[in-house]
């Protein structure tokens, strides 16, 4: 019977109301999608099942699917968390600039950020060439290939998860807890392990369940650099390229299963307890170096990790000054030139992806920012079904990889029949800005669970009390409070919609056409430099939010 | 003094339960104006459910709160117009001292000199002038309890919620803002319900003391008559030091029973006032108290021969813990000068005749596994 | 930008627009597109460029609310799958019967327009015309071991087109397909890797991570004219010549302006148009020679067409593919596993 733990009953139904709204959105669509492919209208049975079942390339596929996101998350948490801890504890020459630095790799624009890895890392990319100079070899040290390649890739992208999640819970730490364990005579080591990560737990449960999921629905890695080496996203890929569109959808129920199942063990690590790690006293103070020794020798491995995380940024700006053809065995591209940019402003609608990505990203935002942060509240105000319900509801588009949810989506909003609840939005502008809003959910909706979770009930309550009703307490109370963890949900969101390839693959129109398209279309095209320019472009808007939300004060 | 004051808050058989847990268990109780009352009991007696209902943030299952006549139980926390200090003060760590104490006073329509003239008043009436641009993280828990207090005030309640206001605060530091906390209390002249589990805060602050346990209301009064006259076995045991000796009721004469000690009754006869009905014969608990008991000589007249195992230095007095020979007795505290005896001295243990009489409880029945 | 964006997305300028679905890249479609509204001010060519497998997707999902007129692109094997799942309606242009018989079908629901003309590709910095392969076979000669680099073919009908005339070869030479395995695992047994897009294979070689591979005509002759060092030669045992089909699309919004759009696309101004600039070879057999330019001339003067049973590849290609990826690719990748 903690204090606070139960709301005033009545108005239930509003919380019934908004997880009906949320299943609709989120859970109709698969439902459709699976009952349509099991009723067999594209006349898939059983057997397929077990045609699945009996080859062992397909549960390879499945098998390695997993233990490359298993994997990834444990190389992702190896790397994010530690620096988490680093930018936000410690505090050191550049410690601002450098924190947002770090957390860039997210901004790397799709397709071509694998590209830019090929050209850093590649066979014939810098840093193999550069060692190959160096000693002197007549082949390359390496080739960029198979499950490594993956992982380098997963990794590079996905740390800043643990990253941006470990910021945002330390800097809500309650700072009396350590001084209460330091008290009790625990070293740092084991403050560390006994009380810090136990209350970062909801976080990093957060990160590892994104991470998982987003290596399980990782598609250019894995083709890029797997050769032979197929998950199941690039065996969906092969089957439905042979015209096997049954057995890809098969491969994209199993999938899904995986997906599921990955997400009920997430649940028993996290059940969703709450830690009574709620905001009461002072958020721990950074610990200056003192020692000058010790500060610049922290500042100076953060610069050099900064740069070696910018590498494939700088690669891309690189490429997207190299006019096409004209590299071609050099260490250094001969020629650079702004021709690329040239054929991007010399027709003006070049420039409309860009513009397209921007506001439905940012209406997807705001959009999944309302929603992810209704359903958390919810999720916190009722622990019993209902909470339940909105925080798996919230979670679930991340467990189904990106490409199986926009299908699932254009096919139920196909159909005109609004008494079955279906509308007819294919084609029309509105469903990939939906789409978005909808992957966002997961970002938005597990930040604002985080952070209400750590916020104390008794703030809301002292507000109540002196008169402020629940308008005014959300504006006054909680939401400056869940600020930084909505800001860091935003940003990711933000990014992540306006960078997003796999769902906008399926969904756009040509009103809605977004920047990862052109992307697409200029490699079709051979124009690695056009495409690079794409990239560059993207960076810069990410960038500038960075830098907006940097401004914020937020963790990101 | 309350007695003669109107009611002004009543709560009338108010219940509360979560699922099968009855946290109350219909308590009535009446609050005069500008009285302070204490509610005191153990953690898990319901004094904390019955502030949180008190402050709307919980509906009851059974029963009315009333405040000036006005039927508010339906009503919710934000229409109520009380002011809360909470344990852990609730702090809006977003907003400056200045900010955190305007903010009951933002939905007035007021303007902003008088607001800020208002907050300047309480931050005056709580010793915390010019304490305004603070952040709450950058002042002691002292001053942060002083400036919940503040925020509570300063809208103008008519009603004063404290939820165990002290517990935060370290010992030093307890006893002066806890002074200070009465003397604004009575300044202001507000209706005060104080939540407490510590009996020293309770009997400070509250004109009154209402002790609950287990969801019942156990007795409300003076803390002197608490103290002296317990209603029940509970109170006589929580409120102040105690020991509870088992024993059989031998006689009684009006309200004077006489009990002889140990659990099966055979052992030495104390005298003590019947805190409840209990028929001759029946087993029983006398209940006694430290300074109603002293060393006696060997052979002493009721005597109840004992073992020195404890001995506590409290300054001006001391108390001597004494494990009775008789089987069946628990440890007794008797309250002596600082040389009367040793740890492991064999002692003889009478009852002195000063102090509160003992009081009678019926023994409760013992759960046979 | 906002203006920017607000004077785009509203296309209120009174014109007819006739919306393109299509993989041939924004080089052709640009170049259609001006030509097109220069003749006719009434319409706006507006076109979405993306994969064949794409273009089939996508009018697929669709099918309910069609946003596309014409389907301008792609291999028979995606246009067959369009036709049996009714994505396409039936339109014969007038220059159909200038296309050969084979490049047609019964329900008149799309045609041939260009020809792709699958080739060996070479790195002119690093090998010398004489060195370069000039047939099939040639890839398997030791000297290509490890420098072979191609398009993975589950993603690309040229490759497909090439494995299929293999498999197709061996069965009407021997009986059987086993032959036609054996020259596969071989090929495999050279190949350094498959690459996920034509732009990677492109910047591999030209970067001579690899020396030789199999493409199509078009890109190579785009990519010369950029000034890359890629250089090909056609197989003398004979090319198996592709089909690149144009259809209207079931439902189509704007069918009569698509339908005129079709019938310019398959004329003799825009085939030699695109012929010129964008280096496609038409479907049309009944075009002047002078009205092609030079290159086209040479190819058709220098390319020897295969004959291929493609009837046995359109029946057999999705099982041979499979196969091929299960037991073909890349052998002892099990190593990589945990």
């Amino acid at each position: 019977m903690s204090p606070g733990s139960r709301r005033r009953s009545g108005s239930g139904w509003g919380w019934w109301l908004l997880a009906a709204f949320l299943a609709w959105l989120v859970g109709y669509p698969l439902l459709i999608t699976g009952g349509e492919a099991l009723g067999g209208s594209a006349g898939w049975s059983l057997d397929y099942f077990g045609t699945f079942f009996s080859r062992s390339h397909e549960w390879l596929a499945l098998w390695r699917s997993f233990w490359i996101s298993a994997l990834s998350v444990f190389f992702s948490a190896l790397v994010g968390v530690p620096l988490g801890f680093l930018f936000e504890r410690t505090d050191f020459p550049g410690r601002r600039i450098l924190g947002a630095l770090v957390a860039l790799p997210v901004a790397l624009p799709p397709l071509v950020g694998v590209i830019a890895f090929l050209f850093l890392y590649g066979e014939s990319g810098f840093v193999p060439r550069a060692i190959q100079l160096a000693l002197g070899l007549d082949q390359a040290p390496w080739r960029l290939q198979g499950p490594a390649a993956i992982l380098l890739v997963h990794t590079y992208s996905m740390y800043v998860y643990f990253y941006l999640f470990t910021r945002a819970a330390l800097a809500r730490l309650d700072g009396s807890l350590l001084e209460a364990a330091a008290n009790l005579g625990a070293g740092r080591w084991r403050t560390l392990v006994r009380v810090t990560l136990p209350m970062l737990r909801p976080a990093l449960a957060g990160a590892a369940l994104l991470t998982f999921m987003t290596s399980l629905a990782s598609f250019s890695a894995p083709y890029l650099f797997g050769g032979s080496f197929r998950v199941m996203t690039t065996q969906i890929v092969a089957s439905r390229l042979n015209g096997d569109v049954t057995m890809a959808q098969v491969e994209t129920v199993m999938l899904a299963a995986l997906a599921f199942v990955a997400l009920g063990a997430m649940r028993l690590l996290d059940p969703g307890t709450e830690l009574a790690g709620t905001v009461r006293g002072v958020a721990p103070s950074r610990r200056r170096l003192i020692s000058p020794l010790a500060r610049w020798a922290t500042a100076g491995a953060g610069y050099v990790l900064a740069v070696v995380l910018l590498l494939p940024h700088a690669t891309l700006l690189l490429i997207s000054f190299v006019p096409a053809g004209t590299w071609t065995v050099e260490f250094l591209p001969p020629i650079l030139g702004l021709e690329n940019y040239g054929a991007l402003v010399s027709r003006p609608d070049r420039l409309r992806p860009l513009v397209n990505s921007a506001w439905m990203a940012a209406a997807a935002t705001a959009g999944a920012l309302l929603l992810g942060f209704a359903a958390a509240r919810g999720a916190v105000a009722r622990r019993g079904k209902v909470g339940r319900l909105l925080e798996s509801l919230v979670v679930l588009p991340w467990a189904i990889p990106g490409t199986v949810f926009a299908v699932a989506l254009a096919t139920t909003f196909s159909v005109d029949a609004p008494h079955l609840g279906r509308f007819l939005l294919v084609g029309t502008p509105w469903l990939l800005p939906l789409a978005y809003l909808l992957r966002d959910l997961p970002l938005t909706g597990r930040s604002a669970l985080s952070g209400l979770r750590q916020l104390d009930p008794a703030l809301e309550e002292a507000s109540a009390v002196l008169g402020a009703g629940r308008w005014r307490t959300l504006r006054r109370v909680v939401l400056p409070m869940v600020r930084p963890a909505l800001v860091a949900g935003a940003g990711l969101a933000f990014i992540t919609a306006l960078g997003d390839f796999v769902v906008s693959i399926v969904l756009y129109t040509l009103d809605t056409r977004p920047i990862s398209i052109e992307i697409l279309s200029s490699l079709r095209l051979q124009d690695t430099g056009l495409a690079a320019a794409y990239g560059v472009l993207l960076m810069l808007v990410s960038g500038a939010a960075f830098v907006l939300w940097g401004r914020d004060g937020g963790a990101a | 003094m309350s007695e003669e004051k109107r009611s002004f808050l009543s709560l009338e058989g108010l219940g509360k339960r979560f699922g099968d847990h009855e946290v109350l268990r219909a308590i009535d109780l009446d609050v005069g104006e500008g009285e302070v009352l204490a509610l005191l009991g153990p953690s898990g007696s319901g004094k904390t459910t019955a502030l949180r209902l008190l402050a709307g943030f919980e509906v009851p299952d059974s029963g009315r709160i009333r405040v000036g006549g006005e039927d508010v139980t339906g009503q919710p926390a934000a229409k109520r117009g009380f002011g809360m200090v909470f344990q852990h003060y609730a702090l809006f760590p977003h907003l400056d001292v200045g900010a955190n104490v305007a903010f009951g006073l933002e939905t007035r329509g007021w303007s902003r000199e008088r607001i800020a003239a208002r907050v300047a008043e309480v931050l005056d009436l709580v010793g915390l002038t010019g304490f305004e641009a603070r952040r709450p993280g950058e002042i002691s828990g002292g001053q942060q309890q002083r400036v919940a207090l503040a925020r509570a005030l300063a809208p103008e309640p008519k009603l004063l919620l404290l939820d165990e206001p002290l517990s935060n605060l370290d010992p030093s530091l307890r006893e002066r803002t806890r002074r200070q906390l009465r003397q604004v209390v009575e300044r202001v002249g507000i209706t005060t319900v104080l939540v407490t589990h510590e009996q020293e805060e309770a009997f400070h602050l509250g004109d009154r003391v209402a002790v609950l346990h287990q969801g019942t209301l156990q007795q409300v009064g003076l803390p002197e008559e608490l103290y002296e006259r317990p209603r029940t076995r509970f109170v006589a045991t929580f409120v102040g030091r105690a020991a509870a000796l088992p024993g059989r009721l031998e006689g009684r004469d009006g309200e004077v029973g006489r009990v002889s000690l140990g659990a099966a009754g055979d052992g030495q006869s104390w005298s003590g006032a019947l805190g409840e009905t209990v028929e001759a014969g029946a087993a029983v608990e006398l209940v006694v108290r430290p300074e109603t008991l002293a060393f006696a000589p060997p052979g002493a007249a009721g005597g109840l021969g004992g073992r020195v195992v404890g001995r506590r230095f409290n300054g001006p007095i001391t108390y001597y813990e004494v494990q009775p020979e008789l089987q069946g007795l628990p440890e007794l505290e008797v309250l002596a000068d600082a040389g009367a005896a040793q740890v492991g001295d064999t002692v003889v243990v009478a009852p002195s005749g000063t102090g509160p009489a003992p009081r009678i409880f019926a023994r409760p029945v013992e759960k046979t596994p | 930008m906002l203006a920017l964006f607000t004077g785009l997305a509203g296309c209120g300028d009174g014109r007819t627009s006739v919306t393109v679905y299509s993989p041939h890249g924004r080089d052709l479609l640009e170049l259609l597109e001006k030509a097109y509204e220069a003749k006719r001010p009434d319409i706006d060519v507006r076109w979405l460029d993306m994969g064949s497998q794409e273009v089939y997707d996508r009018v697929r999902f669709e099918a309910a609310n069609p946003q596309a007129d014409v389907w301008f692109g792609g291999p028979d094997t995606i246009f067959s799958r369009g036709a049996a799942d009714g994505l396409l309606q039936p339109f014969r242009p007038s220059w159909a019967d200038a296309v050969p018989a084979d490049s047609q079908q019964a329900d008149d629901l799309y045609f041939g327009v260009y020809l792709a003309c699958p080739i060996l590709v070479y790195n002119s910095a690093a090998v010398s015309a004489e060195e370069a392969p000039r047939d099939w076979d040639d890839l398997l000669d030791p000297r290509w071991r490890d420098e072979v680099i191609i398009r993975d073919p589950l993603a690309s009908g040229t490759m497909r087109t090439v494995f299929g005339m293999i498999l197709a070869r061996s069965v009407a030479e021997t009986g059987s397909e086993e032959r036609g395995w054996q020259w596969l695992r071989r090929l495999d047994a050279q190949t350094k890797e498959y690459t996920l897009n034509p732009a990677l294979l492109f910047e591999k070689l030209t970067r001579q991570e690899g020396l030789v591979s199999i493409w199509e005509l078009t890109d190579i002759l785009l990519l010369q004219r950029r000034g890359s060092p890629l250089e090909y030669r056609f197989a003398t045992s004979g090319t198996p010549i592709i089909d690149d089909s144009i259809g209207l699309v079931a439902n189509a919004p704007h069918a009569d302006e698509a339908r005129a759009f079709i019938e310019w696309v398959g004329g003799e101004e825009a085939l030699s148009l695109v012929a010129r600039e964008v280096f496609r070879l038409p479907a049309r057999r009944d075009l002047p020679a002078e009205s092609l330019p030079p290159w086209a001339q040479k190819v058709l003067a220098e390319m020897t067409p295969a004959q291929v049973d493609w009837d046995l590849i359109e029946e057999n290609g999705a099982r041979w593919m499979e196969t091929w990826d299960q037991t073909v690719r890349a052998k002892g990748s099990e190593s990589q596993d945990l």
